[in-house]
């Protein structure tokens, strides 16, 4: 798993889904060393596939909303997440298949492209859009990364490293910020800001344990800047990683199956 | 009996009574300056309205692929573009341009909003044919050298506070139907009044937008092409028709791809017509309340005319005489009171934003809140000669109440 991918928000849903290798440095010393640290982080998370259950929770000002969800990777392109409860949306089903999403909706059994209108509405009710989904794969190919701190901040050895878009990248922040826990390696918060430097959302890392033998945060938590209470959060209960999946699993056959 | 006879007796008679020639004279004038300005003002706002919505994006005629009006897409794509423009250009049209239309979504900053990409050569694009070039209320267009600048509406500028020199990425279907995603930098920001295209459309490099769509050089989603006068749509898309039949294209005048222009203007002119129609019957009963009067008062002369040996179809004729120099003068009165009217309307106008504002759109197109005349030559004829034709068919009943005269029963009459 890219730490890159888990710095944008759909990849810190279902943070083991997509890992993106990441580029070879070759810019500055403080670039490559950003990039080193980012590849530790990428390698922690790094896997060909991966399957497991967690427990999302979305706090607006007019709804709150539970969901379990299962899901299932491979490689950076392909996954599926299905509903689990509550029982009246459980099946209703993502598919990703490289820059292309599909929906199941079981009550009416039909499947939905999404297309370019669908893009920023949100994901299953979330503070996630499905271009973040679709994005979540690409973050390596359209920011440059710089440190911008190190050092002890809150009580916590720390790196904060900045994420630049590149000029032709089509994406929507003018800068990422990720603060990094120096000693483990492990992401501890990102911020996305926009080209006036307004803080946009935050998305924290925390709850680190061990899955699977590795060492990761099992909760983020998901904060719009602008929406003072509100929240999405997600909390992993079981994740494992290295499963063999037919190739037919990431199919639209596959997406309508309960 | 010579006719030169009956024009001289029928010019006499009709100043008899002075005012009431003058009044029947002022009623066609009357009716000739109403008639001329709303059919010139309507001519004016449909011209305007047609002009404005081609500078929008789709032209007075339009090239495009088989099936893109009725369900426009990304992989309904117009190739032999170049062909396309030479044929247009054969065709006498003012300008042909090339555009690349696409449904999207932009964002910038974590805001998003829905709208339309365009994308235009600005090598050749001018205001003259595109409004949105036209309309820029700050920053500027950008130039061919700048492949990733971008022009985007006041509204849409100020919801995702976008201002020249900003991000912002639009996500679309390429012609394969796959997602795809372009970043382009704000140049300038347009203000066209109407909000729907304020809100919604981003003019981007054609080159640039190609590429992101997946289209070859020669691809486009269709060609814009400008006429001087827009009444030739028909004549150029017949001539064009003969160029590309059966070869999956099709070619479109406005009325096609601004159908609801086309609906509006024409239920518009049908209100016109009908509103000018009553004023004629005004103009026509006033006409014939006139001349019935003076038939009627001239009954005696009437019976004399035919005792001494006038056929009646001469005292008819008679009548009609004074009815053609009725409208012969009334009109010419008309054209005397309405031509300063008309000039003035013309070239300087009344302006109404007061009433109307200055943001009054139809049919997705601005309205210009300036009243202004424009009567195309042929409509002035078709107005004159109906005026004329509402006045000797005034004259018929009086003509033929003359006419049926009893010279004994006329005589009697004091």
């Amino acid at each position: 798993m890219s730490f890159f991918a888990k710095v944008m928000p759909f990849a810190a849903v279902i943070f083991v889904l997509f890992p993106v290798p990441v580029q070879a440095a070759g810019i500055g010393r403080d670039t490559a060393r950003a990039r080193a640290i980012m590849t530790r982080v990428d390698d922690l998370w790094r896997a060909e596939s991966s399957h497991g259950v967690m427990v999302m929770r979305v706090v607006t000002a007019h709804y709150q909303r539970n969901l379990k969800l299962e899901e299932w990777s491979r490689g950076r392109d392909e996954s599926l997440v299905r509903i689990l409860y509550p029982p009246r949306e459980n099946g209703t089903a993502t598919l990703k298949s490289g820059n292309t999403v599909y929906t199941w909706l079981p009550r009416t059994d039909r499947v939905i492209r999404l297309t370019s209108s669908t893009m920023m509405a949100t994901w299953m009710g979330s503070h996630f859009t499905n271009d973040d989904l679709v994005k979540a794969s690409r973050l390596a190919d359209d920011y440059d990364p710089g440190i911008v701190f190190t050092g002890v901040r809150h009580g916590i050895d720390l790196i904060e490293i900045a994420l630049r878009p590149r000029p032709d990248a089509a994406v929507v922040w003018d800068r990422i910020l990720v603060e990094v826990d120096r000693s483990r390696t492990l992401p501890l918060v990102c911020r996305y800001y926009d080209e006036d430097g307004q803080l946009v959302r935050s998305l924290f890392f925390s709850g680190v344990k061990m899955m699977d033998n590795r060492l990761l945060p099992t909760v983020m938590r998901m904060v719009p800047a602008d929406k003072p209470g509100e929240f999405t959060e997600i909390r992993y209960q079981s994740l494992e990683f290295g499963l063999v999946f037919a190739d037919s699993f990431f199919s639209v056959n596959q997406l309508r199956r309960r | 009996m010579d006719n030169i006879f009956l024009l001289k007796t029928g010019w006499r008679s009709i100043w008899r009574n002075r005012r009431r020639t003058l009044i029947t004279l002022s009623s066609v004038a009357f009716g000739l300056l109403v008639s001329v300005t709303f059919t010139g003002s309507a001519d004016y706002a449909y011209t305007n309205m047609i002009d404005t919505s081609a500078t929008m994006g789709f032209g007075h005629v339009t090239v495009a692929a088989a099936g893109y009006n009725r369900a426009p897409s990304p992989s309904l794509v117009l190739s032999g573009c170049d062909l396309v423009l030479a044929a247009a250009v054969k065709s006498g049209v003012r300008a042909a341009r090339l555009r690349i239309v696409a449904q999207a979504m932009l964002a910038a900053g974590g805001r998003s909003s829905g709208g339309e990409v365009m994308g235009i050569d600005p090598a050749v694009e001018t205001g003259g044919f595109n409004v949105f070039l036209r309309d820029i209320v700050r920053g500027r267009m950008f130039t061919p050298a700048e492949t990733r600048g971008a022009l985007v509406g006041e509204v849409m500028a100020r919801r995702l506070k976008l201002v020249p020199g900003r991000r912002l990425v639009y996500t679309t279907t390429d012609r394969h139907g796959e997602m795809v995603s372009g970043v382009a930098r704000i140049s300038g920001i347009f203000r066209t009044g109407v909000s729907g295209v304020d809100n919604g459309v981003v003019v981007l490099p054609l080159a640039r937008l190609r590429q992101v769509l997946g289209y070859g050089r020669d691809e486009a989603s269709f060609a814009a092409l400008f006429l001087a006068d827009q009444r030739q749509s028909r004549i150029v898309r017949n001539s064009l028709a003969r160029h590309f039949t059966g070869i999956g294209r099709e070619i479109l005048t406005w009325r096609e791809t601004q159908a609801d222009l086309a609906g509006l203007i024409a239920m518009d002119r049908a209100g016109n017509y009908l509103m000018q129609f009553l004023i004629w019957l005004l103009v026509a009963a006033g006409i014939f309340n006139t001349m019935q009067m003076s038939v009627m008062e001239r009954r005696r002369q009437f019976g004399i005319m035919q005792a001494v040996g006038m056929a009646p179809r001469w005292i008819f004729f008679l009548v009609m005489a004074e009815a053609l120099w009725l409208g012969v003068c009334g009109l010419a009165v008309g054209v005397v009171v309405t031509l300063p009217c008309y000039l003035y309307l013309r070239h300087v106008g009344l302006n109404l934003e007061t009433l109307i504002g200055n943001d009054y759109s139809a049919a997705g197109v601005l309205v210009d809140p300036v009243l202004r005349l424009r009567l195309f030559p042929e409509t002035g004829l078709v107005i004159v000669g109906f005026l004329f034709f509402i006045v000797l068919a005034a004259g018929v009943y009086p003509g033929l109440v003359a006419a049926r005269t009893r010279p004994i029963a006329a005589m009697r009459q004091r």
